[in-house]
């Protein structure tokens, strides 16, 4: 199917009677990223942009179109669920940004390996570094666990973020990188300080700043091998806006302000009341005994896994 | 031992089988230093250059010379080494001796068909090109109208086949062999190009763009013609594949059709590589195209690369995470299905236990005492012959028991008298009773 649909769109309702127009919007509300590897959807949403625009719009989202060549709907308001992608998911999504940009790359025609992928981390991380962020809830580390739990933790976070389109999945464990992996280059971006790319974005919602290593609490981004890969990054449902007299009271008043640039305010943390006493003691005790045992407390942090999830209201 | 045909029956798994065992069993092995390689070149050029294919021993010396001090710079011990190689390389079957005078005088040597075709393959420049092509299928189909003509001539079916099989087997078959040669040659040719690619991007990443472009276009015209050639010339040559196909199938020559249908195929197979070539080279520049153009031109000094390297990696900047859209899937609701009415659970009506019923209850002793009654009746003289006629009716173990109530009731029923002597007499051979008389009523006594 070509790229282009050259179909010229009178009004919104052409749009939505399209055929793609179902698969399309679903695939946007989900986070899917659309480039130019999805011909026909590429094409109709080059072709109806503009009142697609619109129409996202009155959902409290933009469409956003990047140079690069992909579509991807970032949800403003409070009346689509978004989320934000966990800190392993960054960590594999800036790992095949950089093979992306590599020359030996290019010689595959984009296409690497989960291999190439762990050799890239591991040469820009290095190996400790690596292990301790997939294996950030272990006290003590067993090597051949951890370096199973970097292995399978990988895999995971590509799998999701090929749900989002950032990736294909090929057989024999192959990847095929997309363009819309820039968006993970994107804060480091320009000519510019770093500072200021990423102030804009943060500002426009679609990138947020998170907790430094140092601040961050124990278990932020352990993995579980065990834990149900979850290709679609589907979060709880976006309540409808209710009344809410106390939070709408105020809320014009100024709000008090630090030095920080308020673009810049980090996540909040995420609530891990018993992250240092968590079952994880006795499961390191026997770090030979199998990975399932050393992920049998990674089922609170699966909601970690999968990003934070900002329910409007 | 010949070579495989693809295509005939010897190469199905079991021809396969016993092919590779025979090569096997012979043990082959090709052992070529780059010096050997290159020595053997020089005697493929030199060949070619002076149009003799055969060399003197002391030709192959000069030769080895010449090759040694290219590859090595190294005259020393030249003749020594030289003869070593010589015989490396006829032991090899690489380099054969063809004059046969033997101990006569000395040699002349040439190069094997297998040595042609390993230096061959190093040295040949045949990759396929629109010009080459164009010659080959020409040539090509001036062959086929030969064959056509001579076939359209033949009467029988020996005589198309005559005319058919072997014109197609050499001829023709050597021809789009050279085509698919060249083919191979060209996939090759790509290869290095997307390797050369990459060496200059990782070279020169700002200023490989102009010449990977280069490459890109020279590659991509090349295919360009050759499919353009492929599909004009295919459709002629397939049909003239057809017309002598029907020829053929008229006279029933089934050896030409067999070779006609091979012939069909290979240039089906010919014409296929093409357009997958054309195809997947399409999606290579397209590719790298964006990536000159996205990712090359946007970030001449691979500054991003480095930052964001920095960033994985922690030495700069500060975390941050993307935001997506995150909307769960619409639920679709299952249709209620009514589910079937169950019957309460109930005890049963009816009542299980019976009420007990009367039933006329049979008195032994009354029997008992009618069998006795009647044998009285019956004119029994004795208690022993009333008591065998009674219990002679009852199971042998109730007898004895019966015997005393037998006694009872002929003592209540009957006068009985009984000797001074009372005597004891056998009612059956299990036991005895005491023996009564019956007196008759006014009578004298049985």
């Amino acid at each position: 199917m070509s790229m282009e649909t050259n179909q010229t769109f009178e009004d919104l309702a052409q749009v939505v009677e399209h055929e793609l127009f179902p698969d399309v919007d679903l695939a946007l509300r989900r986070g899917r990223h659309i480039d130019r590897e999805d011909a026909a959807w590429y094409g109709f949403l080059t072709d109806a942009q503009a009142m697609l625009e619109r129409f996202y719009r009155r959902y409290g989202a933009e469409l956003v179109q990047r140079t690069d060549g992909f579509f991807f709907l970032l949800p403003s308001g409070d009346k689509l669920g978004r989320r934000h992608l966990s800190p392993s998911e960054m960590l594999v999504g800036q790992g095949l940004t950089l093979l992306y940009l590599e020359p030996a790359t290019v010689e595959q025609g984009g296409i690497t390996s989960r291999d190439q992928l762990l050799s890239q981390l591991s040469a820009s991380m290095g190996t400790e570094q690596l292990m301790l962020a997939f294996n950030a809830k272990k006290k003590r580390l067993d090597e051949r666990v951890a370096q199973e739990m970097v292995r399978s933790g990988v895999s995971q976070a590509v799998r999701r973020l090929a749900g989002l389109g950032f990736v294909d999945l090929l057989p024999e464990e192959r990847i095929r990188l997309r363009s819309s992996l820039m968006r993970f280059a994107e804060p480091v971006r320009g000519s510019g300080a770093d500072l200021e790319a990423l102030t804009r974005l943060v500002a426009s919602g679609e990138v947020a700043l998170t907790e430094s290593d140092d601040d961050a609490p124990a278990g932020d981004d352990a993995f579980s091998p065990s834990a149900e890969a979850d290709s679609s990054p589907d979060a709880a449902p976006a309540p409808l806006p209710g009344w809410s007299e106390g939070s709408e009271w105020g809320a014009s008043f100024d709000q008090p302000e630090g030095d920080v640039d308020p673009a810049l305010r980090t996540l909040p943390k995420p609530e891990t009341p018993d992250s240092d006493s968590d079952s994880d003691s006795d499961s390191d005790s026997d770090s030979d005994s199998d990975s399932d045992s050393d992920s049998d407390s990674d089922s609170d942090s699966e909601s970690d896994e999968r990003g934070s999830e900002e329910p409007s209201s | 031992m010949p070579p495989l045909d693809p295509a005939s029956p010897s190469a199905s798994p079991s021809g396969e089988a016993s092919a590779l065992l025979a090569l096997s069993s012979r043990a082959p092995k090709l052992e070529l230093s780059t010096l050997d390689l290159c020595f053997l070149a020089t005697l493929y050029l030199r060949g070619q250059s002076s149009g003799h294919s055969a060399f003197s021993e002391e030709q192959l010396f000069e030769h080895f010379e010449q090759a040694a001090q290219v590859v090595e710079r190294d005259p020393s011990s030249v003749r020594k080494r030289a003869t070593h190689a010589i015989a490396r390389l006829r032991a090899q079957r690489l380099l054969s001796r063809v004059d046969g005078a033997g101990l006569m005088r000395a040699g002349e040597y040439a190069l094997s068909r297998l040595g042609a075709s390993i230096v061959s393959f190093f040295l040949e420049e045949e990759v396929l090109t629109a010009e080459t092509l164009t010659l080959l299928t020409r040539t090509l189909e001036s062959s086929l109208r030969d064959v056509l003509v001579r076939a359209g001539a033949a009467t029988t079916a020996a005589e198309l086949d005559d005319a058919v099989v072997g014109p197609l087997k050499v001829t023709v078959h050597e021809l789009m062999e050279g085509i698919e040669r060249r083919q191979r040659g060209l996939d090759l040719q790509q290869e290095q190009f997307q390797k050369e690619i990459s060496a200059l991007l990782s070279a020169d990443w700002f200023g490989a763009v102009e010449s990977c472009q280069t490459l890109l276009e020279s590659t991509a015209a090349t295919l360009r013609d050759l499919n353009h050639v492929l599909l004009s010339e295919s459709h002629r040559l397939q049909a003239q594949l057809e017309d002598l196909q029907e020829l053929a199938s008229k006279t029933n020559a089934s050896s030409a059709e067999e070779a006609i249908r091979r012939a069909a195929d290979q240039i089906d197979r010919i014409a296929a590589w093409s357009a997958g070539r054309q195809k997947s080279w399409s999606d290579y520049y397209q590719y790298v195209h964006r990536f000159l153009r996205d990712v090359v031109r946007l970030d001449p000094s691979r500054a991003l690369t480095a930052r964001l390297r920095d960033q994985l990696s922690g030495k700069s900047g500060k975390r941050f995470t993307l935001a997506v859209a995150s909307t769960p899937a619409p639920l679709l609701l299952r249709d209620v299905a009514p589910s079937p009415e169950r019957p309460p659970v109930k005890r049963p009506r009816a009542e299980r236990d019976t009420p007990p019923s009367e039933q006329a209850a049979v008195d032994p002793f009354a029997v008992l005492e009618d069998s006795v009654r009647q044998k009285l009746d019956a004119g029994a003289a004795s208690l022993r012959d009333v008591t065998a006629q009674v219990t002679a009716e009852l199971p042998e173990e109730e007898r004895f028991r019966a015997a005393g109530r037998v006694a009872q009731v002929v003592a209540r029923l009957a006068r009985t008298r009984s000797e001074r002597e009372r005597p004891w007499l056998p009612v059956d051979e299990a036991f005895a009773i005491e023996e009564w008389t019956l007196p008759r009523k006014g009578g004298a006594a049985g």
